[in-house]
């Protein structure tokens, strides 16, 4: 095995997560078996919930076999566009934990939080923040394993279905491998694992314990070589975030509440500012702009709204952030806020938009052109006097002890 | 309440009723229901949000007359029954639906609890069902969908050189449609009515005559189908004339079916990306689309096409410069321009009834 290494690394696994938008978005499934998938003749189950796997509906399942085993439940078709709005706002909640976010699918991601320890304490109380912040503003359950390497956190996360975690400390791996069966090695499929079965090796234990020579000399060299190291949790796999995030923000906490609209739009102002300059030195524009407002007794609620062309001029982001703020009581006493750009895609062009207001000649065009090239002096400004810290350096700045900048 | 319909009958009518219903977040969970009425003239089905209605007649055996808010589920139901007749009895909160040796029961909520909508009475004036639909076709694609613009998400109505206008624009193409010889307002009468609302009139349009009776604060659109009305959009629709250019120094003609076909394989490469544009580049020799999408490649395919003016080349959001090229009927297109950042029009050649402005996407 491989140096002890800190148990930094988390995958998260959205549970049931088709279904449990559906319950989330309609009252009236919550408790209830839910599938989803396709209805046709031979359509398939994509996800059902807990509540029908009671009745041994699985994904993959042919629907009509699901109806056959659970007759109850409500079958839907899936709602892409809908999933992926929900699992925006989740892969925005851990890229505000930590930079390093790799996304593995819609419903998956891996964090490290090797970073974030000093903010926000142990993998442990990370994974459980999480949870609940997960829970709080997207109103879904996630299960969390925690470990040193890629390969046990996922396998962790698994074991803590539904909704647990599971945090593998440094020094108990092989405890936590050695009893599981071969099939949850990576790559393990069931002619190797015949194979294995023939050489004796029933669980990883058994193969972290051979020579591994004799696996090479029965599996080949690739494969061996991979399962040797897995069983003895040797993956030295880094947590590589996406070269193009999936959501650049700026949020802060106030050190008192803020009452009234002016005071918050003077924020959101600072706000919109600082994500659009982080947007535009990383050459990225952004279709959907999200504001985070978290209440003084802590209730955090989002808006989103998604713009018909990509921008990364600051002052669209903030005109759509102060009507987004609008539809908030801010009256109950704001403690914090944030300022989301989301849907980011590689600078290629800017829609140019047409001039409704029938002031002089494309006036509202010109303003924003004029904006777009001042914030752009703006950022070359910051830039030589370094003034603006930028992307994952927040985190740590925080341990200044100001109140959550970032 | 007791009534019997045909299968076939009953299922489209909740199927077209429905497509109005209020979504799962309304504020009242009755809307979410149908509200049916039986008499001896037969079924009223009403779907609405209280912004668009979806109200259908049809013909039924009414044994008992009377109302009922049921669930949507009702369409369900019925679309798997077998064909035939199918008899919906309601009593208290429930109502039993029966067809052949199936049977059910639904739980209702109050019928009371349905608000009263106005009444779709009135006298209106008479359009031919399919050029209406064909114009409105043309013009709702270019509504707005963002509920923060609401004057945006209308469809402007008024009346044009002795014909009717309609107009929308979400700001980053404008859609004008004009139909002549077609009087519905007075003149210099401006009403903004719903694209979602028209969008279900277009739908619902078959052969004949739509009657549009427009009314104080709604309209009310007669299909052979059924009835569509539309809460009116309160608020100025923008200055849109003001916008189109009144010359232009170059114009493309080109095949209205080639430059689609061109487009649809050239975007692929863009698919899914929010901001890659289409470049369109203009010479004597034809026209040549390019697209290129960081990390994914590029694609391209060069036109024959008749050109006069300058040489030029504009970039398009590829979604919007395809909506208007497929709003056009004709086969070929003229798509003039001014220079790459000014507004480009897209119309039928040879046809002055139906414009499409579109803004260009500036690219660096």
């Amino acid at each position: 095995m491989t140096a002890r290494r800190d148990a930094t690394i988390l995958h998260v696994d959205l549970d049931a997560f088709f279904a449990a938008v559906e319950q989330l978005d309609d009252p009236g499934l919550r408790g209830r078996p839910v599938i989803v998938g396709g209805l046709g003749k031979r359509g398939v189950v994509s996800t059902a919930s807990y509540e029908a796997r009671a009745f041994g509906v699985s994904s993959a399942m042919p629907m009509a076999r699901a109806r056959q085993a659970c007759p109850q439940a409500t079958f839907l078709s899936p709602r892409m566009a809908r999933y992926v709005e929900k699992s925006h706002e989740v892969m925005a909640i851990l890229g505000s934990i930590s930079p390093l976010v790799e996304q593995l699918s819609i419903d998956e991601a891996f964090v490290d939080v090797a970073g974030a320890r000093r903010m926000l304490g142990g993998p442990a109380e990370i994974a459980a923040t999480i949870r609940g912040r997960v829970l709080d503003e997207a109103g879904l359950c996630l299960s969390a394993g925690v470990a040193s390497t890629k390969f046990l956190a996922k396998l962790a996360s698994d074991l803590a279905k539904p909704d647990g975690v599971l945090v593998v400390e440094p020094g108990t791996e092989q405890a936590v491998l050695a009893p599981l069966p071969v099939s949850r090695l990576w790559g393990v499929g069931p002619a190797t694992m015949t194979k294995l079965e023939r050489m004796g090796l029933r669980t990883i234990g058994d193969v972290a314990a051979i020579e591994e020579q004799t696996l090479v000399g029965a599996l080949g060299s690739g494969l061996g070589r991979h399962l040797h190291a897995l069983a003895r949790n040797d993956d030295p796999r880094a947590v590589v975030p996406e070269r193009d995030a999936k959501s650049i923000g700026a949020e802060e906490t106030f050190a008192a509440d803020l009452h009234t609209i002016p005071k918050c739009e003077r924020e959101l102002v600072r706000l919109a500012d600082r994500a659009c300059a982080r947007l535009r030195s990383a050459g990225l524009t952004a279709r959907t702009v999200n504001v985070k407002i978290r209440f003084g007794d802590f209730e955090t609620r989002t808006r989103a709204r998604t713009l018909a062309a990509a921008t990364d001029v600051s002052t669209v982001v903030l005109d759509v952030a102060r009507e987004l703020l609008s539809e908030f009581d801010v009256g109950r006493g704001v403690r914090l806020l944030g300022v989301a750009l989301s849907r980011l895609d590689a600078v290629a062009g800017t829609q140019a938009t047409l001039d409704l207001t029938g002031d002089a000649h494309s006036e509202q065009q010109c303003r924003t052109e004029r904006r777009a090239a001042v914030e752009r002096a703006v950022d070359e400004v910051r830039d030589r006097f370094g003034s603006l810290a930028v992307g994952p350096a927040t985190l740590v700045e925080r341990s200044d002890g100001a109140r959550g900048r970032g | 309440m007791k009534f019997r319909c045909e299968r076939d009958t009953l299922a489209d009518a909740v199927a077209t009723a429905q497509r109005t219903v209020a979504s799962r977040s309304g504020a009242l969970p009755v809307l979410q229901d149908l509200r049916i009425s039986a008499n001896a003239d037969g079924l009223e089905l009403i779907g609405s949000d209280l912004e668009i209605t979806n109200r259908v007649q049809v013909p039924a055996d009414v044994e008992e007359p009377g109302v009922a808010v049921v669930p949507k589920l009702l369409g369900e139901i019925v679309r798997k029954l077998e064909p035939g007749p199918v008899t919906v009895s309601v009593t208290g909160d429930e109502a039993v639906i029966t067809a052949g040796r199936f049977s059910t029961s639904l739980r209702l909520k109050p019928a009371e609890d349905y608000p009263r909508l106005a009444s779709s009475d009135g006298q209106g004036v008479r359009v031919d069902s399919t050029a209406f639909a064909a114009a409105l076709r043309q013009v709702v694609r270019a509504a707005s969908k963002d509920d923060l613009r609401p004057i945006l998400t209308g469809v402007l109505m008024t009346a044009h050189a002795g014909g009717l206008r309609l107009v929308a624009t979400d700001s980053y193409r404008l859609a004008v449609r004009d139909l002549k010889g077609v009087s519905m307002l007075a003149e210099g009468q401006r009403v903004l009515v719903a694209a979602k609302g028209l969008a279900e009139v277009q739908r619902l349009a078959g052969d004949g005559e739509i009657e549009v009776v427009l009314r104080d604060r709604d309209v009310v659109f007669r299909t052979s189908r059924a009835e569509v009305t539309a809460r009116l959009i309160e608020g100025d629709f923008p200055n849109y004339e003001q916008l189109i250019p009144s010359s232009y120094p170059n114009r493309l003609t080109v095949s209205r079916d080639s430059l689609m076909d061109a487009l649809e394989r050239v975007q692929i490469v863009g698919q899914n990306r929010d901001n890659a544009a289409v470049r369109i580049s203009m010479t004597a020799d034809g026209l040549e689309l390019a697209m290129s999408a960081q990390d994914v490649g590029t694609a391209q395919e060069s036109l024959d096409a008749k050109f006069e003016g300058t040489e030029l080349t504009v970039a398009f959001n590829p979604v919007f410069l395809r909506d208007g090229v497929e709003a056009i009927e004709t086969d070929e297109v003229a798509l003039d321009t001014i220079d790459p950042l000014k507004p480009a029009t897209l119309r039928a050649a040879g046809g002055d009834d139906f414009l499409y402005l579109l803004m260009p996407v500036r690219t660096s």
